[in-house]
This record gives structure tokens, C-alpha cells and sequence, in this order.
């Protein structure tokens, strides 16, 4: 093997070893700061109390249209699915009857709204 | 002349030999810049479970935007002020009334008046509590005879007090609330 070609290997290791470093130190060391996070990556019991939230909002307003746009804030995943997991959370956590009654009232108009649609 | 000759021969081998660690801290910082991009730019950490304290600005709006206007459908305060909390805002009732002021530049009045309802709540709620941390607690003897978990009956009839003349001592009555 010429000098030139094992040049060229370590030259091509030592990239190989920075790029290793470079990536543990952007992933595990010091990754990108924790602020500006998106609603949807909120934890479980955060994203129930907004579906708690925009639930007391349809009892009072009785407007389904307003909840979907409300519930676009958790994100692109189907509203419908979204009321559910808070819900099937609530369950399982013991909310209180009352916050129940409006999950519960709250998923089952949207249920309503998209077999309207389809 | 050979002497000469010899050092012509040599003279190019030893930059090439001081060349040697330099090559390789090339590849090594430029490798770090690589892995650094793509770990901070490319594909970035991507977090989950977090709170609501590190939602961006915008988002923190729209979060404390839905807290007033729940609050002004259930008028529950309690659950507001917990909600308000863990946004974790340094002045909760600077910042709704921030908030408030910017929606009714934008005309948004709605929303203004349902931050300004909870921003004016807030505030009446942090001085009850504040007044709540700084009464002086209350001597042993007095809290034993205070009642405790008995929660009033709701009636329809406001209490009022009945007053019994005791025919045993004509100078004693016994005071009764019914």
C-alpha cells in the first residue's frame, strides 16, 4: 500500500471519528435547546386537559366546527381519535364524573360531524 | 555538488513529514462540523412529553387564549389558575394582560375581553391568597373547637337565627340557628 493511499484511509477515519463525535455531542451532549416545542409533542396528561378545555368550550358553545379548529392545535392527527385517547386517559386517571360527561359529549359530536362528512 | 544534490532530494519529503498530524485534525474537525449539522440542523433531537412551559410563544398564546376562554364558560377559577400555572409564566396577570392588549390591537375582541376577565380574576385570586399566606395561624385551643369537613346542608331558606324562652330561668334564652 502506497503512502498516499494510507494517507487517504486515515484522512477518511479521522473524518469518520469527528463525524461519530460530532453526532454524540449534537444528540446526547448538547442537543438543540428544549424550547419551542409543538403542542403535539406535549405529555399525555397536558394534551387531556386541553381536550378538557376545548370540551367545557363545545358545552358552553354547542359549536362543533370551533372544537376542530381548536383541537388543530394538538396537531394533525385525526381530532376524533385525539378526544379519544384523552378520554380513554381520563378513565384511567379517575377525572371527575362531570369533566367525563364533556369529553365524553364532546367525542361523540365529532363522531356525529365526520359521518356527516363521509 | 552530491551534498547539494541530496538536499534537492530531500527538501520536498519533509514538509510532507510536518503534514502528517495536520491531515488528520482536517478530517477530524471536518467531521465534527458534519456530525455536528446534521445533529442540530438535519435531523435534530425531537422531544417528547414535554410540558407546557416549553411550548413557543405563539403556542403558549394560543394555550393561555383557550384557559381564558374556559374560564369565562365555567367561570371555575381554580382550575384556571392551576392551567395559568403551568405555563409558568414570571407574572401570569402581566402576561394575560399583555395578551389582552395584543388581541385588541388585532381586533380580536372576544379573546381580549376573555383574557381581561381572567387577567382581573387572577389578580383578585393571587391578593386572596396572598392575604391567605399572611394571616397569623390560629391558637391550638381555638383550632380544636373549629368544626372540620362539615360541609353546610344547601337549603332554599336563608338562616336565621330563633330565639327560646327558656321557662326554667326566665332570665336565660338559648339561641338556636335554623
Amino acid at each position: 500500500m502506497g503512502r498516499r493511499n494510507r494517507r487517504l484511509i486515515f484522512f477518511v477515519l479521522a473524518i469518520l471519528v469527528g463525524l461519530a463525535a460530532g453526532l454524540f455531542s449534537g444528540w446526547e451532549l448538547n442537543p438543540v435547546p428544549f424550547k419551542g416545542t409543538s403542542p403535539d409533542s406535549l405529555r399525555v396528561d397536558y394534551k387531556g386537559d386541553i381536550v378538557l378545555m376545548i370540551a367545557e368550550l363545545y358545552e358552553a358553545e354547542g359549536d362543533s366546527g370551533e372544537a376542530l379548529t381548536r383541537l388543530a392545535f394538538l396537531g394533525d392527527e385525526d381530532p376524533a381519535s385525539i378526544v379519544e385517547e384523552a378520554v380513554v386517559f381520563a378513565e384511567e386517571h379517575n377525572y371527575t364524573a362531570e369533566d367525563l360527561v364533556l369529553m365524553r359529549a364532546l367525542l361523540t359530536a365529532l363522531d356525529a360531524s365526520s359521518e356527516v362528512l363521509y | 555538488m552530491l551534498d547539494e544534490t541530496q538536499v534537492l532530494r530531500t527538501s520536498p519529503e519533509e514538509p510532507a513529514g510536518n503534514r502528517g498530524g495536520w491531515y488528520l485534525l482536517t478530517g477530524l474537525v471536518l467531521g465534527l462540523i458534519l456530525g455536528l449539522v446534521y445533529a442540530w440542523v438535519i435531523d435534530p433531537v425531537v422531544y417528547e412529553n414535554t410540558l407546557p412551559s416549553t411550548l413557543d410563544e405563539g403556542d403558549k398564546d394560543t394555550y393561555r387564549c383557550m384557559i381564558a376562554e374556559a374560564y369565562a364558560a365555567t367561570g371555575n377559577l381554580e382550575r384556571a389558575a392551576l392551567r395559568l400555572d403551568i405555563l409558568d409564566d414570571e407574572d401570569p396577570y402581566y402576561a394575560l394582560g399583555a395578551q389582552a392588549q395584543r388581541a385588541l390591537a388585532e381586533g380580536r375582541s372576544e379573546e381580549a375581553r376573555a383574557l381581561a376577565l381572567l387577567a382581573s380574576a387572577i389578580k383578585s385570586y393571587q391578593a386572596d391568597s396572598e392575604d391567605l399566606l399572611s394571616t397569623p395561624p390560629l391558637p391550638t385551643a381555638t383550632q380544636n373547637i373549629l368544626p372540620t369537613y362539615t360541609m353546610p346542608i344547601a337549603t332554599s331558606t336563608p338562616q336565621r337565627s330563633f330565639i327560646i324562652f327558656d321557662p326554667m330561668n326566665n332570665d336565660r334564652h338559648l339561641s338556636l340557628a335554623g
